[in-house]
């Protein structure tokens, strides 16, 4: 018998893998293929065995493997249609209780337990950064076991749709014009531009862009030589990043400059965040203030930089979801 | 092709699946195998994928409206197919269906050839 008939079967069979029934199918395919090719090699209604070639046509019209094993699987998909959209809406919710409670274990240095679902141990910011993208895959991965399980049960399951703030589906491109948002972004490119210039030309004269005054003759660093340098350089290159972005956004609307320019951010934020808070001050501000104020202005600093990452990482996952809600329903 | 036309080849698949399981269970009135049905099939001017005739066939058989039996005695095993009081009852129905389908659209026809 062919070898090439075989591995056939043996690939359908490959992708039938689990059916009870697999072994009948193959039967009924052989036979038919064996009958197909011996009427033409003319050995039909004879036990003679066709020729390769003729076995082959068959094989081919019969189509492929695969094609044909899919023809006799279930036809009921991973998550029905119907549940789709809920798998972003509930896993944008469990995230936002995935992040918040991250917030909580990096401001408040504490393990947080929601039983018996969540555990959150206490982290440093940098771990956090690092934790959030797996938190979101863990999120997106529990909410579609659950969809999966009850599109499988066949049962018609009626869920919550919790509504707050702006639905994704309602997220429309913006309906400003063509040349209008070309403007608007070049206007914004221009600005940042102007900016980021600004900004190394009072860096290659001082070495800190942070002053605690606003006399241009006589300026004074906020911060340590230090420290200030880092910071500077690392604020520099937010407002470089930025200025690219928008640069890049007057060839292509695609939200994957967003989502490269979110990730960037949240990647320079946490540069920042590492950033050794104690003897951050010039001695002079310092000691002007009262170590108590000194002390919550650290934790402002820190508390503002933490509110960006969060709310960068919340832009980045959207425009994450956005994207894969599209190729999504591009798929047929 | 321009993007306002139709995809005939998707559209017609669907459509083929309704009328394939009426051409399918008025067959059966006669013992036949699968390739045997592929054949006479196209003697009578259509041509069905033989790849979609068996996994129809296995459906129809696991609902009860046709029944299986290999027939081991000739030259080469051929796995037979009849249909089942159950299947004469569901054909009848779709027949009744089809009909409808057709008289609703002849007379659509007519209203529109008159306008």
């Amino acid at each position: 018998m062919s070898d090439k008939l075989e591995a056939y079967l043996e690939e359908i069979s490959h992708f039938l893998s689990g059916r009870a029934e697999r072994e009948e199918i193959l039967s009924e395919i052989r036979s038919h293929i064996l009958e197909k090719a011996a009427e033409g090699t003319g050995a039909s209604g004879t036990a003679g065995a066709p020729g390769d070639a003729a076995v082959d046509e068959a094989i081919a019209a019969f189509g492929p493997a695969r094609k044909v094993a899919g023809r006799y699987v279930d036809d009921r998909p991973i998550i029905a249609p119907a549940y789709k959209r809920y798998l972003f809406r509930y896993t944008s919710m469990l995230f936002a209780v995935h992040a918040a409670l991250t917030v909580l274990a990096v401001v408040f240095k504490k393990d947080f337990v929601i039983f018996p679902f969540l555990f959150m141990p206490k982290l440093g910011i940098i771990d956090a950064l690092m934790y959030l993208p797996m938190a979101f895959l863990a999120d997106l991965g529990i909410v579609a076991v659950v969809l999966y399980f009850i599109t499988q049960s066949g049962k018609d399951v009626k869920l919550p749709w919790p509504k707050f703030a702006v639905d994704l589906d309602e997220v429309k491109p913006p309906k400003k014009s063509f040349w209008l948002s070309r403007v608007a972004t070049a206007v914004g490119a221009v600005i940042m531009l102007a900016v980021t210039d600004f900004a190394l030309y009072v860096f290659a004269r001082h070495q800190t862009i942070f002053f605690a005054n606003a006399d241009w003759d006589n300026l004074r660093p906020l911060f340590m030589p230090a420290p200030g340098r880092r910071i500077s350089l690392i604020v520099i290159a937010m407002f470089a990043a930025s200025t690219m972005a928008l640069f890049v956004k007057l060839f292509t609307r695609s939200r994957w400059v967003d989502v490269a320019s979110n990730a960037v951010t949240i990647g320079l934020v946490g540069l920042l965040l590492r950033q050794p808070v104690d003897d951050l001050f010039v001695a002079e501000i310092a000691g002007r203030f009262s170590p108590r104020i000194v002390t919550w202005g650290k934790y402002s600093v820190l508390i503002t930089l933490l509110f960006i990452a969060l709310m960068t990482t919340i832009e980045l996952v959207k425009g994450i979801v956005v994207i894969s809600r599209r190729k999504l329903s591009q798929v047929k | 092709m321009t993007n306002n036309e139709p995809d005939i080849g998707s559209l017609e698949t669907e459509m083929n699946r309704g009328f394939l399981h009426i051409l399918v269970l008025a067959l059966l009135e006669k013992d036949m195998y699968g390739y045997s049905m592929v054949k006479h099939i196209e003697t009578l001017g259509y041509k069905v994928e033989e790849n979609t005739l068996y996994p129809l066939l296995r459906r129809l058989e696991k609902n009860g409206w046709i029944a299986s039996k290999w027939n081991l005695t000739e030259d080469r095993p051929r796995k037979f197919y009849a249909i089942t009081a159950a299947g004469r009852a569901l054909r009848a129905n779709l027949l009744d269906v089809w009909k409808t389908q057709n008289r609703v659209l002849e007379k659509i026809n007519k209203e529109t050839s008159h306008v």
